[in-house]
Formats: C-alpha cells, structure tokens, sequence
C-alpha cells in the first residue's frame, strides 16, 4: 500500500487538477486498468497509462453505478467525477481521430494561385523551416498533446485562484436548474461568446456587474467559460483591482 | 557561492515561458547589463557540455533541450505535430508582413475568403486582435502574437525575412534569403547576438 503522504499528495494533484474538489472513490475494473477513477485521470493526465489501452465503457458503468447506488451524493464530488470521466472520453475521442490529409499535403512544395500571394513564397518557405527547426527542441510542459507547448497566458498579477472566487460568487448567484427541460435549444459556446463580449465593454467591471440577468447554474457555467475564452482569444482583458478580478474588453 | 549565472539558471529552471532579461534583472536585483553578462556566461557553459541549451525566443529566455537529443525527446512525449495547413500559412504569413492587416486586406492579397483561416490562427493564438482601425465600419486589425514568435522559433518579429527583396531580388539575394533557411540555431543565445 502506498504511503499516507503519498495517497494525500496524489489526492491534492488530483484536486488541483479538477478544480474543487477531489472526485469520489470510484473502482474501474478493466482488462488493463485496476484502480480508482482519480488514479485513472491523473495517470493518463500524466502520460503514464495509454488511454488508448483502456475501454471507457467499464468506466462509464462504474460512474452511472457510483450515481445510482448513491441517490444522495454530494453533487460537488459527483460533478468532479464527472468532470474526469468527461476528460478521459474527450481525450479518447481526440486519440481516435484520423490525422488530417492536409498534413500530409504539406511537404509538397507550396504552389501559390495567386500572383500577390506570390511574394510572401519564400518567406512561407523560411517559416516552414524554422518551424521545424523549433520543433526539434522541446521545453518544459506537462502536455505532449496535440500542441505540445503552448505560452501560458499572461494575466499578471490575477491568478487561477482569482478567477475562481469570482465563478464561485457567479454559481451562488445562479438559480437552480428548472425539474424539466424547457426545450429551448442550448445555446452554442461560441453564441454564448458573442453575448458576452456584447455584456463586456472597456469600462473594467465586475462579474456581477457584467451578468444582470438571471442564470441557472449551466448557464452559469458556459458564461463563464465564454468569458476565460475570449480572455484566452485577447478579446478581453483582466485586472485584480481590491482582491475583486474586472474584466473589460482588450 | 552562487554566481549570478547560477542564479539565472535556477530561475529559468523553473520558469514555464520566455523569461524577459529585465524580468530576470529585477527578479535578482541586477542591473540588465549584469544578466546579459549571467546569460553569455549560462548559455557558453550549457553550451559546452549537457542536452540542455539556452535559448533567446519571443522576446525573453528560456531553457530548452538541444536539437540532438529530438529523437529521443520526441520518442518519450510522442508529441502530435500539428502543422499549418497552406492556407493557413498563408493568412499567418500575410499578416505577420503586413500587422496590424483587417480582414478585408488580407482578402485582397489572397484574393479568396479568409475568415475560416483568420479564426482557426486565432484558435491557435498565432494571431490576435491589436486594435481597430480608424475608419467607417472600425474594421478589427490583426497582429501576430508571442506564440507565433515561440512556434516559429524567433526572438522578435524583425527576425522575418525580407520579403520585397524575395520579390525583387537578384539570384544573390535570393541565395542570401533562402540561406535563413538553413541557418541553423539563430535563436540560441550566443556571446555576441
């Protein structure tokens, strides 16, 4: 058995990971894999299991079971769950995607229709080289996905922590989701993108400035993550100002 | 005692992204000449020995492991490559010259729509919005960011190639132009830059 300090410092890795909280014990039992689901989204996380080894469907019975034997779960805990299990699937579906044709296209050599195009030829050339040149060096990063390494975003001095405390104070607003679906279509990402940046203007506000209206819980949720896409897209801007983070557009 | 080189090399160590020499200098309460002279000394001593290098990318410093190791490197990460497809390339190539560029310009150039390529450069935060331009409509203007100075493997955009003398140029020039592209570690941080 694995030590105390390292069952805490796993389950702090894992808490850190997800966000909130630490998902609940959840057994997998696979051909492959044997162990909790925490255990399973940190070590594919870590690249130390190959997902691609590992069937999601015992995974998924192992969660729908967790939720039916538990009517009443902490629904934190189950939404960390969730959020794991969510991540694998993601991640598989990501692994299991056939590789683009267009790459493959790429080392032909660059045939440019149109004359005022033509100019930028070589320097397209030199940018391909150089390309390649960069990614024969590697740095420290905990991903090796699909982008390999990508900048951190520059906040200054907002940190994770900052962002969070004000999507807590967002979700407290929230209302609780209605018993039934009201059959109104859920709203795109990126429509939900559009009103927000429509709600953020270049005086700095608030989250509960910016959000007057009312929202359940998931609305809620893709707000916000409406609002750190378009921060993350340089559409808007950030600032700590009194431990409160403000938001305007960039 | 630690060195300022030392020093240099520890905060690089631990640093995830390029890490500006004034950043450096007011992290060790040095004076910038002072980090220059830490990293010549840093970089000239990674260089002599060990897989690791320093290397001078999009405006700061950071630690790397050099070219030789890439296979092995590459066959313990199995990183996906993810290249640009041509059109993108294209968009990322015209608006990288010609920053800050609205939409409708960079239409003109390649003659054909590029708002799907305009979005997928943004997606990826090779490029970004830098302002609007002052005329009817306030058209959005574009700009390359620090990530395409990173992935492209530059320090700061005058690293760019000439491209009027790509145009214009004598069969020398062309020579010297399509020398960058064999040059290799022009960003590595050498004694003198």
């Amino acid at each position: 058995m694995a030590p105390r300090q390292t069952l805490l410092e796993r389950s702090d890795r894992v808490h850190g990971a997800l966000g909130v909280v630490a998902p609940p014990p959840i057994h997998i039992e696979t051909p492959t894999f044997q162990g909790s689901l925490a255990t399973l989204f940190l070590f594919v996380k870590d690249h130390r299991v190959d997902l691609m080894d590992v069937p999601l469907t015992p995974v998924c019975e192992a969660y729908f079971t967790y939720l039916l034997a538990n009517a009443d779960a902490n629904l934190d805990e189950a939404a960390a769950a969730l959020a794991a299990l969510a991540y694998l699937l993601e991640r598989k579906a990501f692994m299991l995607l056939p590789v683009p044709e267009e790459d493959i296209e790429l080392e032909e050599p660059f045939v440019l229709p149109d004359p005022s195009v033509q100019e930028f030829g070589l320097a397209m050339e030199v940018l391909r080289a150089w390309q390649e040149e960069r990614e024969g060096i590697f740095f420290r990063s905990s991903e090796a996905g699909p982008n390999p390494y990508e900048l951190p975003y520059r906040l200054k001095d907002v940190k994770a922590s900052d962002l969070s405390l004000a999507f807590a104070r967002l979700l407290h607003r929230a209302e609780d989701e209605l018993d039934r679906p009201t059959g109104k279509a859920r709203r795109s990402l990126t429509e939900m993108m559009k009103e927000v940046l429509i709600a953020v203007c270049h005086e700095w506000r608030t989250v509960e400035e910016l959000v007057r209206e009312r929202l359940t819980r998931t609305e809620a949720v893709y707000w916000f993550l409406a609002l750190l896409e378009l921060v993350r897209l340089g559409q808007v801007v950030v600032q700590l100002h009194q431990d409160e983070v403000r938001f305007a557009r960039a | 005692m630690n060195t300022s080189a030392d020093l240099v090399h520890a905060l690089l160590f631990v640093a995830d992204s390029p890490v500006p020499a004034e950043n450096l200098a007011r992290a060790l309460s040095l004076t910038e000449g002072q980090v220059d002279q830490a990293i010549e000394i840093l970089a000239e001593r990674l260089e002599r020995e060990g897989p690791i290098q320093l290397v001078r990318l999009a405006g700061g410093f950071q630690l790397s492991t050099k070219p030789a190791y890439a296979e092995v490197v590459a066959s313990f990460l199995k990183p996906q490559r993810q290249r640009l497809s041509r059109s993108l390339m294209e968009v990322l190539a015209v608006v990288a010259y010609r920053q800050p560029i609205t939409g409708a310009e960079i239409d003109e150039v390649r003659g054909v729509q590029s708002d799907h390529s305009v979005r997928a450069l943004m997606e990826r935060r090779l490029i970004r919005e830098v302002g609007r331009r002052s005329t009817p409509g306030r058209p959005i203007l574009y700009g390359t960011t620090e990530q395409f100075l990173h992935q492209f493997n530059m320090d700061r955009l005058e690293q760019l190639p000439e491209v009027v003398a790509a145009l214009d140029s004598t069969d020398g020039e062309r020579d010297n132009l399509a020398a960058l592209v064999r040059q290799p570690d022009r960003s590595r941080v050498s004694p003198n830059p």
